[in-house]
């Protein structure tokens, strides 16, 4: 055996321990390689729009590398943490130090090397397959055909060799072996279980609860201003939530004998504080890791459906024209639209209304007002509530995202003829597109104002969605109307078509980059677990002489299991809830069956992931008792 | 072959507990002694220290007349690879390694070529009587051929000294008295210095002579002589005197 074989089989005969960083690591080198093949692919790397989604898929790319960075930083550092037992016995051997940092630098390169290699090889063997599912998921109108993806290859090997080489570089340099007397007795030193302040821990609850309060009370554009301080507040609460909060429960419930001395409420709890330090740590950056990916799909999830949800059903006209004034060509282009409809044979009701502008008294305002009566026509058309006003008072309506018209409120403004105006509701609706801030007010209103500054026209078109031949009417009529100051032309099922095709890209992103987090927090915990076996079958194995029936043991590993798989996946989930609802706040858009959808998701595959280690774990400890 | 002149041990913490005061012991080449005491009497401190595993707060080691304590972290390494070698109670061999991996570690990480080790390995295994069992893991074994694994990694380099911890403390009677013979047998015929610490009246009688130390200090010794039966009557009376209690000598017969 040489020194070579030594550092190769310390590596393929624990290959327990290092399986689901193998395998998360070669996931994630898979999904960068995927991104590359597509990056590379001669049909998207050309001078055309597809680039765009090449470009996207790139960035992306980068994104999952410098995060596998640290992925794999951790890891192998957690990895070092466990064995320095078995370090503290090969230098007593005679192990220099220099030794051992090549040992665990050829170790981390065996493991590293290996997860490229299959990660590439994966990729390889599915490149096809996945070209086939891009051309459907990137909306090509090409068909991507298989090549070779000989500079994908070569970019992922590098990268990923460079990784790992200097990963495993910084690690056995900076590895401290410290005294061989503190590394062989290691593990059968407890850690300290960290401190824990009632000051901290009421700090938890403040900024956990300010930051949810604003979350969910943030409505329109402040989503996004809210959205760095939120972020800083909930990390720095759900860190101090696991070192601090948790703690202090922790020993509040071990001070109750009524509870703590209850059958095996003490080896639960005691194991808990025991491990506390080490299962701080995890639980934070599971939990942050997995709220990431939760957020990320889910919002993703929203949006998409939104676009379609928002455009078509919310908003079924199937084409608008607003004549800006001045627009002379505007009869003209009403007929082009009128024309191509009746030869597309399109079933559409034409409505419009006329939107006045009036100068206010004082400044330079412009206010623009609507009469009742075209409005509740629009309004009825589309099935939404009509207006009532209140006498002497006007209402104010907003379209989509844009809240101008909630801060006009109940604030009087004179007009240049003399009435004032004021709005004493504040409505969201999407009878006008595109339109924000305006004034319904009574019809006889605007024959008192005299003449308005100028009168734009709106023009709506009305019918079923889905008619066939409207998504290419619409794509004629946007190349024939194009982009005026004098007239906006608006084509429903064409725009949503090309959204849609714009999505598809970063769907495809979104969904690989939230699954690398959620698969690389999954190998968070199988280690935590891991490194916890052993001590858990000598605790066992001591604990079943004293009379543990089977039962007993299966109860207490039920519920360790289950706080560890659990604890940080359920703190992600509510994150991922506040986070999500705040966003469906932000454009009055509910995606709460999609957020459900996503979070359910998640939470039954955990279960899964759960009922799978649980069997493999208790089989093990099983078998260390028979033993 | 080992001098340990003035040795005294004090670990610092919230409460500094001195384990080892003055203590001098000097093993000839070729000696095989066993250190006995009660529960922390200092044993394990004393074969830590001459292990250099640890350090000693004021005194020196000499080994082989290399004074441990003035060398550095490399050359310790090599100088334990080289010159020493290791027994412990719980045999801590290495699990991902099969029996005879784990053998020839100490040749491994000195680089010799591997047909040598395939050599040494066969030799020492043949002896120990373990040769069938070399291609096995060390969860396939049982505790006695664990043990004689670890000897053999222990004494397969050759080592100027071998330092047993409670060699038998894991083992049943007719294991621990395979292992003592063992023990004996590599002392006379490959003429090893050995240094066991123990509590096991049974396994210090197979010693050339037995130091004993209590409350960190030198209590006394005793030499073998002829008869092993009335060496062991000697072992268990100091050891009565030492403890004051009868219950602390394990409840042993010599077969």
């Amino acid at each position: 055996m040489t020194f070579r074989q030594f550092a190769f089989r310390n590596v393929t005969r624990n290959m327990r321990l290092y399986t689901a960083y193998f395998l998360s690591s070669m996931f994630t080198v898979m999904v960068f390689f995927t991104f590359s093949i597509f990056a590379y692919h001669p049909v998207l790397s050309g001078d055309n729009i597809q680039s765009s989604a090449a470009l996207a898929l790139s960035v992306s790319k980068w994104v999952i590398y410098v995060f596998s960075f640290f992925f794999v930083l951790y890891s192998m550092s957690a990895f070092l943490q466990s064995r320095k037992r078995e370090f503290g016995l090969m230098m007593m051997h005679g192990m220099t130090v220099r030794q051992l940092r090549r040992m665990i630098f050829l170790e981390n390169m065996i493991v590293g090397s290996g997860a490229t290699l299959s990660g590439i090889g994966l990729g390889v063997i599915f490149a096809k397959g996945i070209l086939l599912a891009g051309e459907n998921v990137l909306a090509l109108n090409e068909p991507l055909q298989f090549y070779f993806p000989f500079k994908a290859i070569v970019l992922t090997l590098i990268s990923f060799l460079l990784l790992f080489v200097l990963i495993s570089l910084f690690i056995s340099t900076v590895l401290r072996s410290g005294k061989l007397i503190t590394l062989i007795h290691s593990n059968r030193q407890p850690k300290p279980e960290p401190k824990a302040s009632l000051l901290l821990s009421l700090l938890v609850v403040t900024l956990l609860g300010i930051s949810y309060f604003l979350s969910l009370r943030a409505s329109g554009l402040s989503v996004v201003l809210l959205l760095a301080p939120v972020v800083i507040m909930v990390s720095i609460g759900t860190y101090l939530l696991f070192t601090q909060l948790s703690v202090y429960l922790i020993r509040k419930l071990k001070a109750c004998e009524q509870l703590f001395w209850r059958r095996t409420n003490m080896l639960l709890l005691s194991d808990l504080a025991y491990r506390m330090k080490d299962n701080a740590r995890s639980f934070f950056l599971v939990a942050i890791i997995s709220t990431v990916s939760f957020s990320a799909i889910g919002a993703l999830y929203g949006f998409q459906s939104m676009i379609n949800g928002a455009l078509t059903q919310k908003n079924p006209y199937l084409f608008t024209y607003q004549s800006l004034d001045g627009d002379s060509k505007a009869q003209a282009h009403i007929q082009l639209i009128d024309e191509s409809l009746g030869r597309a044979g399109i079933a559409a009701e034409k409505t419009g209304l006329e939107l006045n502008y009036y100068k206010a008294m004082e400044g330079s305002r412009t206010l623009v007002l609507v009469k009742q009566s075209e409005y509740n026509h629009v309004a009825e058309l589309l099935g939404l509530n009509p207006i009532r006003l209140t006498a002497g008072k006007a209402a104010v309506v907003d379209f989509g995202l844009s809240r101008e018209g909630e801060e006009m409120l109940n604030q009087p403004v004179e007009l240049q003829s003399g009435i004032v105006i004021e709005a004493d509701q504040a409505i969201v609706s999407w009878a006008v597109r595109g339109v924000s801030g305006y004034y319904v007010v009574p019809d006889e209103w605007i024959g008192k104002l005299g003449q308005p500054l100028k009168v734009s026209r709106y023009y709506a078109w009305h019918g079923a969605v889905g008619q066939p031949g409207a998504e290419k009417a619409g794509a004629k009529l946007t190349n024939e109307l194009p982009y005026d100051e004098q007239y906006t032309f608006y084509a429903l099922e064409y725009l949503t078509s090309k959204t849609n095709d714009g999505f598809g890209p970063v769907m495809f992103i979104g969904f690989f980059v939230g699954i690398v987090f959620f698969v690389s927090a999954g190998s968070f915990l199988y280690f935590r677990l891991y490194s916890d076996l052993d001590e858990d079958k000598q605790k066992f194995r001591a604990i079943s002489k004293l009379g543990l029936s089977d039962k007993e043991l299966r109860r207490i590993l039920n519920r360790q299991l289950s706080l560890l798989f659990f604890a940080p996946i359920v703190v992600a989930l509510i994150h991922g809830a506040v986070a999500l609802t705040a966003l469906s706040h932000m454009f009055q858009y509910s995606i709460f069956r999609e957020s459900l959808l996503v979070l359910g998701l998640f939470f039954v595959i955990q279960v899964i992931y759960f009922f799978i280690v649980r069997l493999f774990y208790t089989r093990q400890i099983r078998s260390a008792l028979a033993g | 072959m080992l001098e340990v002149k003035k040795v005294s041990k004090i670990y610092e913490g919230n409460v500094a507990y001195r384990a080892l005061t003055d203590i001098d012991l000097t093993i000839a080449a070729g000696e095989f002694v066993g250190i006995m005491g009660p529960s922390g009497s200092g044993k394990t401190t004393l074969l830590n220290l001459i292990a250099t595993v640890d350090v000693p707060t004021t005194g020196s080691i000499r080994i082989d007349n290399k004074d441990t304590g003035k060398l550095d972290k490399n050359e310790l390494a090599v100088f334990r690879r080289r010159e020493l070698g290791f027994v412990f109670q719980d045999f801590n061999l290495l699990n991902t390694l099969t029996v005879e991996e784990n053998i020839v570690l100490p040749l491994t990480l000195d680089g010799i070529r591997v047909s040598e080790m395939k050599h040494k390995a066969r030799e020492i295994a043949g002896k120990l009587g373990i040769s069938a069992i070399m291609k096995k893991r060390t969860y396939e074994i049982s505790g006695g051929q664990a043990q004689r694994t670890a000897i053999a990694r222990a004494m397969i380099h050759s080592p100027k000294l071998l330092l047993a911890d409670e060699p038998t403390g894991n083992l049943d009677s007719k294991a621990a008295r395979d292992v003592m013979d063992l023990l004996e047998t590599l002392n006379r015929e490959q003429s090893a210095t050995m240094m066991l610490v123990t509590h096991d009246a049974v396994a210090a009688s197979y010693c050339h002579r037995v130091v004993f130390i209590k409350d960190g200090r030198f209590y006394t010794e005793i030499y073998c002589g002829d008869n092993r039966q009335s060496f062991f009557q000697k072992i268990i009376d100091t050891l009565s005197l030492l403890g004051g209690y009868s219950h602390d000598i394990p409840p042993v017969r010599i077969p």
